[in-house]
């Protein structure tokens, strides 16, 4: 079988370059030891500057102490439901420089607690009027981190309030988290993201390999043989599947080394993984199709990378633009891309527990569209250069 | 006559307003090396490339033992054609990270060959070919040499009835050239099975001199001329040179060997095409097509004309004048 032969003869070529199989297959992984250390090791922490000016001190029982202190203390205590800390709280005197950090992003927000804050509490606490001691919250409201650090920051406080001043909500906040979300650290959320990303990144490999080949024109000596470009292109993409089952194994590996766990079944996570990587070396040999060399097919393969990185939700949160609904779905402007449908089931597969049925349609979706995918690779390649 | 192997019939293809290959008719016998030469552009790969299949003309036919060859695809009938025709391209197509052996197997498996097959056959070519020794090297390890003939190998692992070698001698050093050359030559030899058709294209008018049977001559895309290397010389070009010994001294002085010279060149004006007196050594250049057949009739009529020729020497006219003739000297790349 010549497909064979074409997979067989590629994959000892592959073997014979260690250190470039090596990078391929490293990628990933080294991609996702990446993104744990940007975590800190398994999630955010915002860094928040305080300038702490009170000058009074409440009194609790026997003792009296700064509400301020106290507040702050309240501040660092907030935790992800992991243990990791959610605020890292630095303590400043100048305002000034306090705000330089902030322009400079060394900090997500600033919460100044004025000289009278003790002075407040101790007042409402023996229920004489308050003078509304303003605590003030300092930040960029262009940077994100800053939405949350100050959220958290300010129910830190509030709550602090509440139990120094002995006074309750008339309502109170419950919140449930959705299968097994509540127990995941910042770095367990963003790894269906960052595998499906992974797979994505492959499309280099594939594009700038492909276009190798046709540079050494060995497409044109196999051409004026009986092989047939489905040989061709099977062998190769062979090649490239095994390839990506490797990464993504080795990915799923290092994820559980650095602390993840995987809510649901995982071969339905690897599944999804490898049908995403079907679509990838269709969108690799779309891109060398249209590139006649290597160093071309390198710039070319940037568009369809931040189409599928940006728009899919792998990287960003996705682009909700609602097209129409079918059967029950809604479908938006970017579910023509295999790589929407893939982050959504491996979200649902690895953070919330989902198994194969509860998977089915984004399945049956981006299984359609890494077919669709494949195939215009296959075809535009064979036009292109197998013609 | 032996039997028809290759047939173009009309063949045209256009690349914009370029006819890269124009109404090109021929026939190629079994058994002959046929010399397919050009200059640079001249449509030579072009008529390669519809002859392999791997274009599609855009009017007129290929025929391979009687069956018309398609443009691309292997369709019925197609793999058979192509199992018969092995082509060795210009440039040297290696996979870099395979050995010289597996090369061979691979591409013989592309030609429908089981593997243990192809790695017999590949062993015995890269035995003629000289690259015995080599066969579990890595082509990214061989010298240029080395490279074109095992690119001539890959050429032949499925023992094709038709030959088509695309400048098979370039790059080759001497050595190689000869070892090349030869086996290109063995090739069209009957030994027990049915003796190959080889399609040589080159540059080298002494290559094409040497091996081929015929020769056509191609420029812009259309046939000039196709017949044997000697025909062609007899036919065409500025003719064989016989140089004369002129033994009664007339061209002692310049005014003597002007005079000398036009009384030669009115000689032979019914003959020659050229005639120049080398004063000095007293040695007459007579230029003409087939001056062996016509040398009695030149010694005639000097003598006639008074001289008394002596020594007689005699350079052949080269399918170089032949090809410079048709196709002339402006430069083309």
């Amino acid at each position: 079988m010549k497909l064979w032969s074409v997979f067989r003869v590629s994959l000892r070529e592959q073997l014979r370059s260690p250190w470039d199989l090596l990078l391929v297959l490293i990628f990933a992984p080294a991609f996702i030891i990446a993104y744990w250390s940007f975590m800190g090791g398994g999630s955010t922490y915002y860094p928040v500057l305080v300038i702490n000016q009170d000058r009074g001190r409440c009194r609790m029982g026997d003792s009296a102490t700064s509400c301020a202190e106290q507040a702050i203390a309240a501040m660092k205590l907030v935790t992800y439901e992991s243990g990791d800390a959610l605020l890292r709280v630095i303590l400043l005197d100048d305002r000034a420089a306090a705000e330089q950090k902030l322009r400079d992003r060394d900090a997500a927000a600033l919460v100044i607690f004025p000289p009278d804050f003790s002075q407040s509490i101790q007042a409402a606490l023996q229920g004489q009027p308050s003078s509304g001691a303003p605590v003030t919250f300092v930040g960029d409201l262009n940077n994100p981190y800053y939405s949350v650090a100050g959220i958290a920051a300010n129910a830190a406080i509030d709550g602090y309030i509440q139990l120094a001043t002995q006074q309750s909500r008339p309502v109170a906040y419950a919140e449930e988290s959705l299968g097994g979300s509540g127990t995941r650290s910042e770095f367990e959320t963003y790894v269906p993201g960052l595998l499906i990303a992974s797979a994505t990144l492959m499309m280099f490999s594939i594009a700038i390999a492909v276009t190798h080949q046709l540079e050494a024109g060995v497409h044109k000596r196999l051409q004026i043989t009986c092989m047939r470009a489905f040989d061709y292109m099977g062998g190769i993409s062979l090649l490239y599947i095994l390839i990506a089952v490797v990464s993504v194994l080795l990915s799923f590996w290092t994820a559980q080394l650095l602390g993840f766990h995987s809510q649901g079944p995982l071969w339905v996570a690897i599944i999804i993984c490898i049908i995403t990587s079907f679509a990838v070396i269709g969108v690799g040999l779309i891109t060398a199709s249209f590139s006649g060399t290597s160093a071309r097919a390198a710039i070319v393969v940037n568009f369809p990378l931040v189409l599928l990185l940006f728009f899919s939700g792998s990287v960003f949160p996705p682009v909700k633009l609602s097209l129409f609904t079918l059967a029950g779905h809604t479908f938006r402007i970017f579910d023509f891309l295999p790589h929407t449908h893939a982050v959504v089931a491996l979200n649902k597969v690895l953070s919330l527990g989902a198994g194969l049925d509860e998977v089915a349609f984004e399945l049956v979706a981006m299984t359609l569209l890494s077919v669709l995918y494949f195939m215009a690779g296959v075809w535009l390649f064979k036009r292109r250069h197998l013609s | 006559m032996s039997e028809i192997v290759l047939q173009t019939q009309h063949l045209t293809k256009h690349y914009g307003a370029l006819t890269a290959v124009d109404d090109l008719s021929l026939e190629v016998y079994g058994g002959e090396v046929f010399g397919f030469l050009g200059p640079n552009g001249a449509g030579k790969t072009t008529a390669i490339n519809l002859i392999c299949g791997l274009l599609k003309p855009d009017a007129g036919q290929v025929f391979i033992h009687g069956k018309p060859v398609g443009g691309s695809g292997v369709r019925d009938g197609e793999a058979e054609i192509r199992t018969r025709v092995g082509v060795c391209p210009q440039n040297t197509i290696l996979w870099d990270r395979l050995t010289c052996l597996e090369q061979m197997e691979f591409i013989g498996e592309m030609y429908n060959i089981p593997r243990k097959q192809a790695r017999m056959r590949g062993s015995e070519l890269l035995e003629i070919l000289g690259l015995a020794e080599k066969r579990q090297r890595l082509a990214s390890t061989l010298s240029g040499g080395m490279k074109r003939r095992l690119n001539l190998a890959m050429a032949l692992v499925h023992d094709p009835e038709l030959v088509v070698l695309d400048e098979p001698e370039a790059g080759l050093d001497p050595q190689s050239r000869v070892l090349v050359r030869e086996y290109i030559q063995s090739l069209t030899t009957t030994k027990g099975t049915h003796a190959k058709t080889v399609i040589l294209t080159t540059h080298n008018m002494d290559e094409a001199d040497r091996m081929a049977d015929r020769v056509a001559i191609i420029d812009h895309g259309k046939l000039l001329v196709l017949d044997t290397p000697a025909a062609l010389k007899q036919r065409l070009g500025q003719g064989d040179t016989v140089e004369i010994k002129l033994e009664n001294g007339l061209a002692g002085s310049p005014v003597d060997s002007s005079a000398s010279e036009a009384k030669a060149r009115l000689a032979l004006q019914d003959i020659a095409s050229d005639v120049k007196l080398e004063a000095q050594a007293d040695i007459l250049h007579v230029r003409l097509l087939n001056a062996l057949g016509r040398l009695a009739d030149i010694l005639q009529a000097l003598t006639n004309a008074g001289f008394h020729p002596g020594e007689v020497s005699l350079r052949a006219n080269t399918l170089e004048d032949v090809f410079i003739q048709l196709t002339g000297r402006r430069l083309r790349e």
